[in-house]
This record gives structure tokens, sequence and C-alpha cells, in this order.
């Protein structure tokens, strides 16, 4: 439901003033947008407005413009370097490595919001505060854009979001007959918005009323159907790639690793890892529990819907943002909305 | 004035020795030669040259013995096999065909090396410092496009409801008769998306269907269904669904003992095509040579003349486009689509020989790559892949199809067959036999 | 903690010496800001040591802060990293995070009855609970030793059994599963030893460590046979970490992280979870 967060005033622009302004956010900082880029859409540095993937105007809202990879990949990237290591004989030298730009990312779902905010559970507000993932989300401003409609495989509605969510974002704009109304949610956001260039208005912002697509199990459900079968069976046709965890917003998991650079130098790189993947709990010496895909899956269906919230507190809501892409990208058509409504179907 | 580093594998016992020769005899050689010495010119994998140009070699020189002198009989042939394949690919992604050199010294061949030596890094340093290696901390590639793209067939209308009944039936028979433990083939998903079932029951077989979208590869399940179960082979086989193309993975599989014959029941489709989700032909079956499997235990036949092949075997438009264009944009070509790449194996995964327990490239003892997901990593896993499964690859195009990123990394694969095809006369898995590079380690070489 | 938590801080081996069979005792003494984060930790904790250049595993603090100020870890050579560390020699220089982890309730065991089972090298993490209640001998109970391994070439700690023994009211139980020509005592796996020696219950806390296959028998030999409730059952429990910090996820069981949550658990709360972790 399209509440605003904060009593704010709402400008009304047009696509001309739109594209205009985000050239101008282009010159000062790093403006990050959706880009066609080889027959997918991505979020990629932009240099003018006119590269980014408008369809026509207005920018079309149907989420097959979703990026394929969802904004963690601005605040938490493939791979990181953490810090650089010199070493000569017995003397070490370390230097961390930490981002240093400003960067406006336009053009972002509810969806991906959200999924920053649950990553930010992790990251921020969970001691210790990681200071690579700090760095780069204080430095990030959010434009976020509201979907007209669900998409095919969309299903935000079924866990607590909506197509047009405004609560993680910075500033939200909503299409509106040709153009955009606008509205700050935050400090970053109004520091964002050229006040006196742009005409306030005093229609409303669109407000629909999306309905839940499948209801949901609670989370206490989750517990007491960890050894059924189901999890072997679903998981059979699972190829145990990542693709799936790799384009989630929130999964989170990361391998670190020392890696050399020259002669005497290395660096400790982060970097995405994912627990579907076959080597992912292997320990030293060859073990590896969670053996089989069935076990796999199910820790990562798990991890989503019940250890991710117990661990770091998230209440009732789930860590799944319901955008929807790991069923487009899945080679082999595993779907967790296949899984979310066999499980709360009764016994 | 930039002189470049070469990094030379010379084997121990002719090459390095004949570097030694030369030494003694007080014939020079270039100072930009530093030695590696290995056992055999066979022992130089692709990994080993992959990773020199990597960490900044300019040029890689690999001597060995002469053909019919190697200490170990046919160690030498296996360099001189294999490493012309990896030159190859190398090539086709944008390094200089000059930066790569094999050649055969002796041990008393001082003067011969010598000049070899001085030629190679003559040639190297006239083509100036490599451009092979990025910068990790660089930015996003330029987003580069081919022009030739292979001629668009859209698909047609189809009616498929006698091959489904066939498979059914076929599948309903095997499993009530007891015959086999379990059929891998594709349904349809509550969503109307086909992919890949396992039915256990013949109740279950009225879940099959056979449609212009089955393009998994479902042989890929296979090691893991038949792997043995608390130590013991599993007792019956399993039955696949199959289009021809598949079926060719079986063979392949069955000539490096992953699994039996006898443990496979194919049910062979003669197939029309595969749909891309564009609504066209998807490129791997415009250059299908096979409308009917060649591994088959049931055929399930029906119209198929609809689709002659356009274009020869293995020509794909882009592939030529490429090799016309001269290296340096074909590096940029391929680092564009390397840079997409955001390492999730999926392509790996899909594939139905790359069957590794441990991957060569994900090791945490991995000394040939490092587990980043950068630029210089990524493409080295692709080439790595590739060339592993040269000789193997059946041409299904499922890694490309998998890639969420759309990297068009089928074209490494058809690439690599061209170049077998032509060096031995050898298509994967038309039938049971094993790749004559990868895994044959012996072997007589003929030179051409 | 001050500095970027994934930053190590660094330490210097000051002694390096063999345990046992391709195991090391890593004597570190803490330079830089690292001095200030060990002056204090607790038995059960555990650290990141980096091999610079190899990578940084988790290992178990193997002595007391009281027995300070270098901190102790054993280290099995099992992969690249422990490869790494083991080339190491005195001089050499390492990276340490930590301390990290929960740790064993040494105050609510005063008055117990101790019992420590470790197998192989998980008595690494054992023996500052040993080092504590020796050092803190009236505050305890009787302390019965369960130390088992594979050989006794396996056995670690081999020069410290004689200080244990004479404490007051301490036992130590040997057993291995494959003997040598030289070996006198129990032949056997740890569960034999245990039903041997029979501990009661009454006012007695186990606290177990090894491999996990060991951990469920132990565990499942306690509690069905002996009479022990769950509750009393402490295990330390390991698995892949890369992080420590309770970010990276790896090393989940169930909702549980073990480098958080744990490692050190009772096995009331994790019982159930135990399967996800084999």
């Amino acid at each position: 439901m399209s509440k605003s967060v904060t009593d704010n005033k709402h400008w009304l622009i047009s696509q001309t003033e739109l594209e205009s302004w985000l050239d101008q956010i282009a010159n000062a900082r790093t403006l990050i947008a959706p880009r066609e880029v080889a027959g997918l859409t991505l979020y990629r540095p932009v240099e003018k407005s006119a590269e980014i993937a408008w369809s026509d105007k207005p920018l079309r809202s149907a989420p097959s413009g979703r990026p394929v990879l969802s904004v963690k990949e601005i605040f938490f990237p493939a791979t990181e370097r953490m810090f650089s290591i010199q070493k000569s004989g017995q003397d070490i030298a370390l230097k961390e490595s930490f981002p240093d730009w400003e960067t406006v990312v336009f053009g972002v779902r509810p969806c991906d919001a959200h999924g920053a905010k649950l990553l930010d559970v992790l990251f921020l507000d969970t001691n210790p505060i990681d200071m690579f993932y700090a760095r780069r989300r204080e430095n990030t401003t959010l434009i976020g854009l509201a979907c007209k409609s669900p998409g095919s495989t969309c299903f935000c509605t079924s866990v607590g979001g909506a197509p047009d969510d405004v609560r993680d974002m910075d500033i939200m704009l909503f299409e509106n007959e040709g153009g955009y109304l606008a509205e700050a949610m935050t400090e970053k956001g109004r520091f964002l918005i050229p006040g006196g260039e742009w005409k306030e208005t005093t229609t409303d912002l669109p407000s629909a009323n999306f309905e839940i697509q499948f209801p949901i199990p609670e989370k206490g459900k989750w517990p007491e159907h960890f050894n059924d079968d189901y999890w072997m069976k679903i998981s059979e046709r699972c190829l145990s790639c990542r693709a799936c965890a790799f384009v989630c917003p929130t999964c989170r998991c990361f391998a670190v690793r020392d890696e050399l650079m020259a002669p005497g130098e290395f660096e400790r790189i982060r970097c995405w890892d994912a627990c579907a993947g076959e080597n992912y709990r292997r320990v030293a010496g060859g073990h590896k529990p969670r053996p089989e895909k069935g076990e796999r899956l199910r820790n990562r269906f798990y991890c989503k819907f019940f250890y991710y919230p117990e661990q770091y507190g998230i209440g009732n809501a789930s860590a799944c943002t319901g955008c929807g892409r790991c069923i487009d990208v899945c080679p082999a058509g595993v779907d967790i909305t296949e899984v979310l409504v066999d499980l709360e179907k009764p016994a | 004035m930039y002189e470049p580093r070469i990094i030379a594998f010379l084997c121990s016992w002719c090459s390095y020795t004949g570097a030694d020769t030369a030494g003694i005899a007080r014939i020079k050689s270039p100072a930009n030669i530093r030695a590696v010495r290995v056992p055999c010119s066979g022992r130089v994998s692709p990994e080993l040259v992959m990773r020199a140009f990597d960490q900044g070699a300019d040029g890689v020189l690999v001597l060995g013995c002469h053909i019919g002198e190697c200490h170990y009989d046919t160690g030498n042939h296996r360099a001189a096999k294999r490493l012309p394949i990896l030159k190859s690919l190398l090539t086709f992604v944008g390094l200089e065909q000059e930066r790569l050199r094999l050649d055969w010294v002796s041990a008393s061949e001082g003067e011969r090396f010598s000049r070899i030596a001085g030629e190679f890094t003559d040639s190297v340093r006239a083509l100036g410092p490599v451009h092979w290696r990025v910068n990790p901390d660089g930015n996003h590639m330029p987003d580069l496009e081919l022009s030739a793209i292979s001629e668009l067939i859209p698909y047609p209308e189809t009616d498929f409801t006698t091959k489904s009944a066939a498979i059914r039936e076929k599948a309903r028979e095997l499993l009530s008769s007891e015959q086999v433990s379990c059929v891998i083939g594709y349904e349809l998903s509550r969503r109307g998306r086909t992919r890949p079932v396992f039915i256990y029951a013949p109740e279950e077989a009225d879940r099959l269907v056979w449609n212009q979208d089955c393009t998994n590869n479902l042989t890929t399940y296979l090691p893991y269904k038949l792997r043995p179960s608390k130590g013991k082979e599993i007792s019956k086989p399993v039955a696949v669904v199959v289009k021809p193309c598949d079926s060719k993975a079986i063979n392949v599989m069955v000539a490096e003992n992953q699994y039996r014959r006898d443990q496979v029941y194919a049910l062979g489709v003669a197939c029309e095509g595969i749909r891309s989700p564009d609504g066209n032909l998807q490129t791997r079956c415009i250059t299908c040579q096979e409308a009917v499997p060649i591994v088959c235990d049931t055929l399930i036949s029906g119209v198929t003349s609809s689709f002659i092949p356009r274009l020869s075997s293995y020509a794909r438009e882009e592939i030529t486009e490429l090799q016309d264009a001269p290296p340096a944009e074909r590096m940029e070509f391929w680092l564009a689509q390397f840079d997409r790449c955001i390492r999730c194996y999926a392509c790996r995964q899909a594939c139905p020989m790359c069957k590794c327990p441990e991957c060569l490239y994900e090791r945490d003892e991995s000394t040939f790559i490092g587990l980043g997901i950068r630029l210089n990593e990524k493409r080295t896993f692709h080439l790595g892949r590739a060339y592993h499964l040269a000789g193997r690859c059946i041409g299904c195009n499922e890694c490309e199809r998998a890639c969420p990123m759309n990297i068009p990394i089928g074209l490494l694969n058809q690439k690599l067959a061209e170049e077998i095809e032509a060096a031995f006369d050898h298509r994967a898995g038309l039938t049971v036999a094993p790749s004559p590079i990868v895994t044959v380690l012996s072997g007589e070489y003929k030179e051409n | 903690m001050n500095q970027n938590p994934m930053l190590p801080y660094l330490g210097k081996l000051v002694e390096v010496r063999d345990l046992a069979a391709d195991i090391k005792l890593l004597r570190l003494e803490m330079l830089n800001g690292g001095s200030e984060a060990f002056r204090t930790y607790q038995p059960g904790q555990f650290a990141f040591i980096s091999a610079f250049g190899f990578g940084e595993a988790p290992f178990g603090i193997a002595n007391t802060c009281g027995r300070g100020p270098m901190v102790d870890f054993a280290v099995a050579r099992v992969g690249s990293v422990t490869t790494g560390l083991h080339e190491l020699g005195q001089g050499d220089v390492v990276g340490v995070r930590g301390p990290l982890g929960n740790w064993f309730p040494m105050k609510k065991f005063k008055g117990n009855n101790l019992i420590v089972l470790g197998g192989g090298i998980g008595g690494a993490p054992l023996r500052p609970v040993i080092q504590f209640v020796l050092d803190n001998r009236p505050d305890f109970g009787s302390l019965t030793i369960l130390w088992a391994a594979r050989h006794p070439s396996l056995l670690v700690f081999t020069d410290e059994y004689d200080e244990w023994r004479a404490a007051p009211n301490t036992s130590l139980h040997l057993t291995v599963d494959n003997p040598d020509d030289n070996w006198k005592q129990n032949v056997g796996l740890i569960t034999q030893l245990l039903e041997k020696v029979a501990p009661s219950p009454e006012n007695s806390v186990t606290i177990t460590c090894g491999p996990p296959i060991m951990i469920h028998f132990v565990t499942k030999l306690l509690q069905e046979k002996l009479g022990f409730t769950p509750r009393n059952n402490y295990v330390t429990l390991e698995a892949r970490m890369h992080c420590g910090l309770g970010k990276c996820g790896r090393c989940n069981m169930g909702e549980k992280l073990v480098c958080v949550d744990g490692p050190v658990f009772n096995m009331e709360e994790v019982g159930g979870l135990l399967e996800t972790y084999m």
C-alpha cells in the first residue's frame, strides 16, 4: 500500500524533467540505472539518462524490465578486496581497502529496496557492523520506481511487500499520466530533489490494493516439516548451480580467500557463495555435511523463511522479497512458490 | 623499451638439456626466457599455460623432445595433440597466435634451441606487450555484441499429442513391468513451464509431456541417479527421455566409465527442434545433424522433416565473424562477455559431462585460478572448462541456455569441436569413444 | 573492537612444537592491538589464524588466559591453510582475529563434578577447561578426563598428563583405537571407555569435543545408558567458517550459527539440530 512514511510534499514532473535531473546526477556522482546489455536488463553505470533502458516513455513499469541482478551487487559486490597483505620475510603489512564513491541508483523496485533493508539487518544492525557494506550503503541513494502491476513470477504481496511499497526507498517515483509523481522518503532523498525547479502538487499518490497472491506459511510451521521426504523429491531436478542465490536480493553467504597479487603480495577477498553448492560446507579432510541435494535445497528454503528471520530477529517476516528472480533463472524449473503453497496446505 | 617476458616450459630430458648445451657452447639466447623445467612436455597442461599468461607472460614457449624420442614414449604426443587445440582456443578469445609456440629440441641441439628462442622472442617483441591480464580493480567492460546472428527461424505450430502419448505409454510399461526404477522425463510445472521430472510409479506417467520446450539435457542427472547406494550398485536401470543431441552424451559417459550402457534405458525422441524464449528455433537445432537419437532403446518417432539443417555442422555465423576480426577486437568482445559472468556455475552444472567430484576451478587448493568472481578468473574458468570438454561436448548448448547472463559460451565449445574434428576426425558421442585429447593418455600423433 | 573485525591483528610465533603426528602447538605473542583484544578470554572460545597467502581458519584457543599472556593453538595439518601454518617457525608472524564465540559457563559449573571427553585433536579446546579447573581446584568437584585417539601417536598434550593425574580428585583415562607395541592402557573407542568408567550423573556435567560422529555416539550413550540429562551435556562444535562473526552464513546449524551461538552448546538447545550438522 502506498502510504507515505512521512507526511511529505509530492512533486509532479515530466519525463523530460526526469531525464535532465538524472543527467545532472550523472555529472556529479555515479549514476547506476537499468540498462540493456546483451538482451538483458542489468544495473550499470550510465553517463547520460539516454542510456537507460526506457522501453517507451514513460518508463515501463512491468518487471520484465527488472534487472537480472538485484541492487545487492552494489552494496555487496560479487567480489570485494578487504585488505592487501605485503609479506617480506617475517614482516607483514596489512592495508585496508574501502570503496569511496557516491552513488545514486535509479529505477529500484520495491522488492530490491526491501532486500537491501533485509541485508541491513545483518550487516548493519547486528554487531559487529560490516564496514565494507556500511561504507557502500551510506554513500548510496535509492530512487525507486513503483511497479504498476506484478510480473508473472512476482509474489511480493505474499511476503508483506507491494509493487508500490515506499518503505525502503530514499525517493519514490510513481508513473502518472505521462509524467511522474515523486516523493522523498528520507533526508538523503530530499537532498537530491531540486526543490525550486519542480512543481509541487497535491495529487494523491496512487494507492492500489494489490491482492495477496497466495498465503505463505507462518514461520512457526517450518520446523515441523524439516524431516519430510518432500525436500528430497523437489530437489531431484535441482542442479546445485547457485544461480538462484546469486540473483537473490537477500542471499548473503560469502567466502573469504587469500589470493596472490604479485610475489610477496596477497589480497584477502570475499566473494559470493551459496549453500546450494556442493562444496559449500566441505571441511579440510573431505567430509561434506549436507551431501545430498535435498539437504542443501532444504537449507536454502529454511534459511530464507526461518533461519535468517530467527537469527537476525525480523519477527514473523521472511527474508524473501518475492521478486521472483530465482524462478526466472533456475535452469531446472525449481519454483519457490510451489514450495510455499505446498507447505501452507493443510497436512 | 619494452622487453617481452617469455615463459619457456622445457622438458628435463631433451629441451632443458638443449638449453644447457647452448649455454655451454656459448651460443647466445635471449635473456627474456625464464625457464620452467618439467619432466615432459606432456606435463604442460592448459592450466599451466593460462596461468602463465594470467600472471603476465607476454609469450609462452613449450619445447619437448622430437616425436619418437620422448623419454616416456608418448608424452610429447600428448603435447602435440593438446597444445594446438589450446592455442586455437586462446586465439579465438583474442590472444595473438604468435604468443604460444610448441616445438621440439633435442639435448644436443643447442643451436636449434637458441634459434627458436630468438625467433620466438623477436616475434613476441614485435607484437608489443600482451593484453591479457585485466586489472581487477577496473570497471565494467564495454557492452559488445556481434552483428551476425545465426538466422532466426520461427518455431512453427506443431502438434505433440502423439509423441506425448507414446512417451507416457512407454514409461507406464517400463515402470509397471519393473524394468526400470525411475523414468526421467519432462513435465509441465504449475506455472506451465516445461521442466525435468522424475517418476517412479506407473500412475505418475501421465505427468510426462513432450513439447517444443523440452530443452534440458536429462542425461546430466544420470550419474547422480546411478551412483551406488550404501556401497551397492543400484539394481535396476534408469530410463531417460533423450533428444538426439542428449543421447550422444550417453556414449561419451559410457566411454569414460561413468556408468554402463545397460544401466540406462534411452527413450529416444525424434526431435523437431527446441524453441528458445524468443519464439525461434534454438541455434543448436539449426546446426543439428541428427534427427534421430544415436543412443536409443525405444524410438518415439513422428514428423521430423520440417527442419532441414540450414547451416553446415558447427558453422555458427558468430564464429566466422569473430575469426575474421582482428585479435584485439576478439579480445574486447570476449572480455565484455565474461565480465557479465557471475560464476554461478549454472553452465557447468547443466552440462552432462562436467561431473568431476571436485571441479579443478573450485578447489580450495586451486593454484590455477583464484576463487574471486573477477574478470581474469572468470575467463580462465570458461576457457579451462571449454578445453576440458574438447572432444566430449555433444553440442546440446544447455550451458549457454542455463546461463542467466546471456553469455554465448556455446561458441567456445563449438569452435573446439570444429578443431577436434579437423585434427582427429572425431565427433563426440557418435560412438562409444573417448575424446582424443582429454581422456586418452597415449596414442600415436599423426603429423598432418 | 575498534578496528574492522575482518582485519586481523598480528601475532608472533614464540614457540612451535610437535604435539602429535601432524599436529603442532603454536604459541603466539599478540602484537599491536591484539594484546589488548586477548587480554581476557574464556575456555571454549576460538580465534581465526591467518597463514598469510594461504588463508585463515578457526582454531580453538587451547589455554586459559590465566596461563597467558601467550595464546596456544593446536593445529592439525589437513588442508592448505594448516599446511601453511605448519611451514612456519619461531619468529614468523600470523594474523589473529578473536577471541570469538561463546564459552563454557565455568561459573555455573562450580561445585559440579566435571567429565571431560576429548577425541583426537578435539582435546585442544578442552585443555583450557582442564587448566581452569586445576587452577581453581577447590571450586569444583571431581574431574574425570577421558582422552582418546586413533593411535598413540595422535594423543595430544601427552607431556601434561602427569600434571593432570597429580591433581587432587582428578582421574585421567586414555584409550586408543589401534595400539602400538608400547601401549599398556585401554584399547577401544571412547564410548567403550566411557561405559567402563561409568561416571555418575549426580551433580555432574559432561563436556565433549571431537569428530561429529563421536559426539553423536557419546551423547547418546550418556543419555540413554548412563542417566545424564541433555541439559548437563555440553559440547563444543566446529564447522567450516569463513567470517566467524555471524555474517557469512556458512556455519549454520539450523537457525543457530556455530560462530556466534556457539561453539559451546548445551545438548538440550541443540540436540535436534545435530543431524543437520553431520
